[in-house]
C-alpha cells in the first residue's frame, strides 16, 4: 500500500502538470470582436462562422484636421461614397457643408459649404446624398434647396437640376432629393423624399424622364375580399396600400442599379434594376434576398431587416446595410448568403444609426449618423478567402478555386458554399464520388443528381461484364426450372 | 395461443388478402382467418419503414432535416391514430349494424398497413438509385402503394361489416367525425384531470406551509 502510495504521488503531480500545461498552451482565441459573424444553412438554422470583417478603425470628424483647423464633428451624416480616383465624400447634413476626404481617410482635402453659382455665392443646404460619375462629376442631393447640383471635378458648378416637370408628377409635388447616383452614361437617378413611385430619372442635360424601378404593391385576394365588402368610411380608415420607399441606391460597371427599399414581410429589401427598369437580381435557393430570416426578437429587434444602404463590390458581390440589427449581408450575385456580421451597440465597431455604407478596397467603411463617424472594417482571411473564390466563380473558372475552398473549409468545416464549390471541382475533374459527398455536405441537389447519375454510369460499366453475365445465368436459371417443373408435371400426370 | 396466431396458414393468408381483398376480410371476418397480433405486428413494420423512409431515402428526393426524425415518437404516434381509428370506427359501427367485431376491425386496418410498407420499403430502396429526373419513379412507387393500402382498408371495413360501398363512405366519415369527437373529449378530460390534480396539489402545499 505504501509503495502504491509513493508510486501514485508522483504520478498525480505530473498529470495535474500535463493539464495545466496543456490548458496553457490549448489558447483558444476568439475573434476580438463585438458582434457574431454568421450565416444561415439551408435548413435556415444560424450557423455561427469565424469573423470575415474585424473593426479597423472609428474616424470622427473632431480628428480630421483642415488647414491646421479640425474640422468638428460630423453632425447627422448620411452618405458617403469614393471617386474614381480614391477621394471620399462624406456628406456632413447637419453642418450643410461636403467633407472631401483622401483614400485613407486621414486628410481633409476640401470642405464644400459654397460655391459659385453664376457670378453668385451660393450654399449648400442639409446636403443629404453625395455621388460621383466615372468621370469624375460631384452630384449632391441639395435637400433643402431642392436641387441635385453637380460640379466638374475641379468643383466647379456645372449644372443644377431642380423643379422637375412633367404630367405625371403631381401639382404640389415638391423636390426633395435624398440619395442621388449616376451610370455611365450619366443619366441621374435620384431618391426623392414621398416618391413612391419610384427612383427618378434625369437624362444628362437634367431633363426629367420618369420613374424607374416601380415596386408594385401585391394585394391579396382575401384582402380584396374585405375591401369589397367595407363600407366607404370603413375603407377611408383602412391603411393605405402604398408601395414601400426606396433607401439607397448604388450602380455597378454595367450599368445595373442596386436599390434597397423597406420590406415588410422580409423577403426582397434588394432590387437590381436594369436600363429599363426591370428588377433582375438572382435569388438564391431560398428566394429570400430581405436579410435575416429568425426575425422573431423581441422589441426593437424584433421584424425584417431594413436594409438603408447597398454597395456593388465586384465580381457580382454586393453587401447591404440593415439599421434595423445594425448587421452588413453580403451576398454573391446568385443571392446566397455568404456572411453576416455588424450590429449595434456603443462598443467600437459597432453602430448606433448606420445609414451608408462603402467599399475601400479589402475593407468596407459604414457611416454612422447618431454617432457621426465613419467606421471601417478589414478583411480576415475567412472573409478574403470567401470573396476570392466567389470572386472566380463569377469569371467562371471555379475549378481554380478548390484550394481557396478548402481553407475555407479548414476555418469554417461546414459552410455549404465551399462543399459546393469543392463539389462541383471534383464533379468536373471526373471524381464522382467525392463530388456527391461534397455537395450533399453543400445541400445542392441539382449538381449532387448529376453527380450521381455520371458515378452510377461509371459503375455500371465497369461491371458491365458481371451485370450480364448475372442476367444470364438468371435466364438459364429460369428456363432450367420451367422444364423440370414441366418434366414432373407430366410425369405427374402420366402417373 | 400465440403459435395458433402466427401459424404458417396465418401468414399465408395474408398474402392471398393482399391479392384477394374482398373474399379475403370476408373469411376474415367469418372464419376466423386473421390474426390480431400479425396485424399488430404490420402496424409496427409501417411505423419503422415510414421513419426509415424519412430517414434513408436518397438525397435527391429526400428534403427532411434528419434532426426532426424520432422513430419512437413517430411510433407512438402511428399507434395511437391505429387506435383511434378503430375505436371510432367501431363505435360507429356499432350503431349502424355492422357486423365486424373489435377485433375484426383492427385486424382489417392492420392488414391494409402492409402495401403501404411495402411501397415504403421498396421506395426508400429505390430512391438511392434514381438521380433529378427520375424522382417519378419514386413517387409513383410510393403513391401505387398508397393507394392499394387505402383500397384494402376500405374494402376491408366494407367486407367485415358487411356494407355496401356507399353505406361504407357514409360511416367512413362518421369514423372521422367520431375521431374528431373522441380527441376532444380526450383533451377536455386531460385538462380537467390536470386541474383536479393541480386542486389537490395545492391543498398539499398549503398543508405542507402551514405545519
Amino acid at each position: 500500500m505504501r509503495k502504491l502510495n509513493r508510486l501514485a504521488r508522483p504520478l498525480a503531480v505530473l498529470v495535474a502538470v500535463l493539464i495545466f500545461a496543456n490548458t496553457e498552451t490549448v489558447h483558444v482565441k476568439a475573434d476580438d470582436v463585438p458582434y457574431d459573424t454568421y450565416n444561415y444553412d439551408y435548413r435556415e438554422y444560424i450557423h455561427y462562422t469565424p469573423a470575415a470583417y474585424v473593426p479597423e478603425s472609428v474616424r470622427y470628424g473632431r480628428d480630421l484636421f483642415y488647414e491646421g483647423a479640425s474640422i468638428g464633428d460630423f453632425k447627422t451624416p448620411q452618405d458617403m461614397c469614393k471617386s474614381p480616383t480614391g477621394e471620399v465624400l462624406v456628406a456632413d447634413t447637419g453642418n450643410d457643408r461636403v467633407v472631401v476626404l483622401d483614400a485613407k481617410m486621414k486628410k481633409v482635402l476640401r470642405i464644400l459649404t459654397t460655391f459659385d453659382n453664376n457670378g453668385k455665392q451660393d450654399k449648400l443646404g442639409k446636403p443629404y446624398g453625395v455621388c460621383v460619375s466615372e468621370k469624375g462629376n460631384v452630384y449632391i442631393a441639395d435637400s433643402k434647396n431642392k436641387r441635385v447640383l453637380v460640379f466638374d471635378p475641379d468643383y466647379n458648378l456645372k449644372q443644377i437640376v431642380s423643379e422637375p416637370r412633367s404630367r405625371s408628377l403631381d401639382a404640389g409635388f415638391v423636390f426633395t432629393p435624398y440619395k442621388v447616383a449616376v451610370d455611365y452614361a450619366d443619366r441621374i437617378y435620384v431618391i426623392a423624399q414621398n416618391m413612391f413611385e419610384g427612383i427618378m430619372v434625369f437624362e444628362t442635360d437634367g431633363q426629367f424622364t420618369g420613374f424607374f424601378g416601380t415596386i408594385s404593391v401585391d394585394i391579396s385576394l382575401w384582402e380584396k375580399f374585405w375591401r369589397r365588402i367595407a363600407t366607404k368610411e370603413e375603407r377611408a380608415n383602412q391603411k393605405l396600400f402604398i408601395p414601400t420607399e426606396f433607401t439607397g441606391i448604388d450602380v455597378d460597371p454595367e450599368g445595373f442599379i442596386y436599390a434597397t427599399n423597406i420590406t415588410t414581410d422580409g423577403i426582397q429589401g434588394v432590387r437590381r434594376l436594369n436600363p429599363s427598369g426591370q428588377d433582375v437580381i438572382k435569388k438564391g435557393e431560398n428566394g429570400n434576398l430581405g436579410g435575416d430570416l429568425q426575425i422573431s426578437g423581441t422589441g426593437s429587434y424584433y421584424g425584417p431587416s431594413q436594409f438603408t444602404d447597398v454597395v456593388y463590390r465586384k465580381n457580382g458581390i454586393y453587401s447591404c446595410l440593415d439599421r434595423k440589427r445594425g448587421r452588413i449581408f453580403t451576398y454573391d450575385h446568385e443571392g446566397n448568403l455568404l456572411y453576416i456580421f455588424g450590429g449595434l451597440g456603443t462598443q467600437v465597431g459597432t453602430f448606433q444609426m448606420p445609414v451608408a455604407i462603402e467599399e475601400f478596397g479589402n475593407s468596407l467603411s459604414v457611416l454612422d449618423a447618431t454617432l457621426g463617424t465613419i467606421i471601417t472594417f478589414n478583411v480576415t482571411e475567412y472573409g478574403n478567402c470567401i470573396n476570392e473564390a466567389v470572386g472566380l466563380r463569377f469569371d467562371g473558372d471555379e475549378t481554380q478555386a478548390v484550394q481557396i475552398w478548402q481553407r475555407v473549409l479548414e476555418l469554417d468545416e461546414n459552410n455549404e458554399l465551399a462543399n459546393t464549390g469543392i463539389g462541383k471541382a471534383y464533379l468536373s475533374a471526373g471524381e464522382y464520388k467525392k463530388a456527391m459527398k461534397y455537395l450533399e455536405l453543400g445541400m445542392n441537389r441539382d449538381y449532387y443528381s448529376i453527380a450521381y447519375k455520371r458515378y452510377r454510369n461509371e459503375v455500371l460499366k465497369q461491371n458491365a461484364s458481371w451485370f450480364l453475365s448475372g442476367v444470364l445465368v438468371l435466364i438459364v436459371a429460369a428456363v432450367v426450372y420451367k422444364n423440370r417443373r414441366k418434366e414432373r408435371r407430366e410425369k405427374i400426370n402420366a402417373d | 395461443m400465440l403459435t395458433k396466431a402466427f401459424s404458417k396458414e396465418k401468414w399465408k393468408y395474408l398474402l392471398y388478402t393482399l391479392s384477394h381483398p374482398v373474399d379475403g376480410f370476408y373469411w376474415i371476418r367469418h372464419s376466423e382467418k386473421g390474426s390480431l397480433p400479425i396485424a399488430f405486428i404490420l402496424v409496427l413494420l409501417f411505423s419503422a419503414s415510414f421513419s426509415a423512409n424519412r430517414l434513408l431515402a436518397g438525397f435527391v428526393v429526400n428534403d427532411i432535416d434528419p434532426r426532426t426524425v424520432d422513430s419512437l415518437y413517430e411510433f407512438i404516434g402511428v399507434l395511437a391514430f391505429y387506435i383511434l381509428l378503430c375505436v371510432s370506427n367501431w363505435s360507429v359501427t356499432c350503431l349502424t349494424g355492422g357486423e365486424g367485431r373489435m377485433k375484426d376491425i383492427l385486424t382489417a386496418v392492420g392488414y391494409g398497413t402492409m402495401p403501404i410498407t411495402i411501397g415504403l420499403v421498396l421506395s426508400t430502396v429505390v430512391s438511392r438509385f434514381v438521380a433529378d429526373e427520375e424522382q417519378a419513379f419514386y413517387s409513383i412507387i410510393l403513391g401505387v402503394c398508397v393507394a392499394w393500402g387505402i383500397i384494402m382498408i376500405i374494402i376491408g371495413i366494407m367486407q367485415i361489416h358487411n356494407f355496401s360501398a356507399g353505406k361504407t363512405l357514409v360511416t367512413l366519415i362518421l369514423t372521422f367525425a367520431a375521431m374528431l369527437i373522441i380527441v376532444f373529449i380526450l383533451l377536455l378530460l386531460s385538462n380537467l384531470i390536470g386541474k383536479v390534480y393541480n386542486f389537490f396539489r395545492s391543498i398539499y402545499t398549503e398543508i405542507i406551509f402551514r405545519t
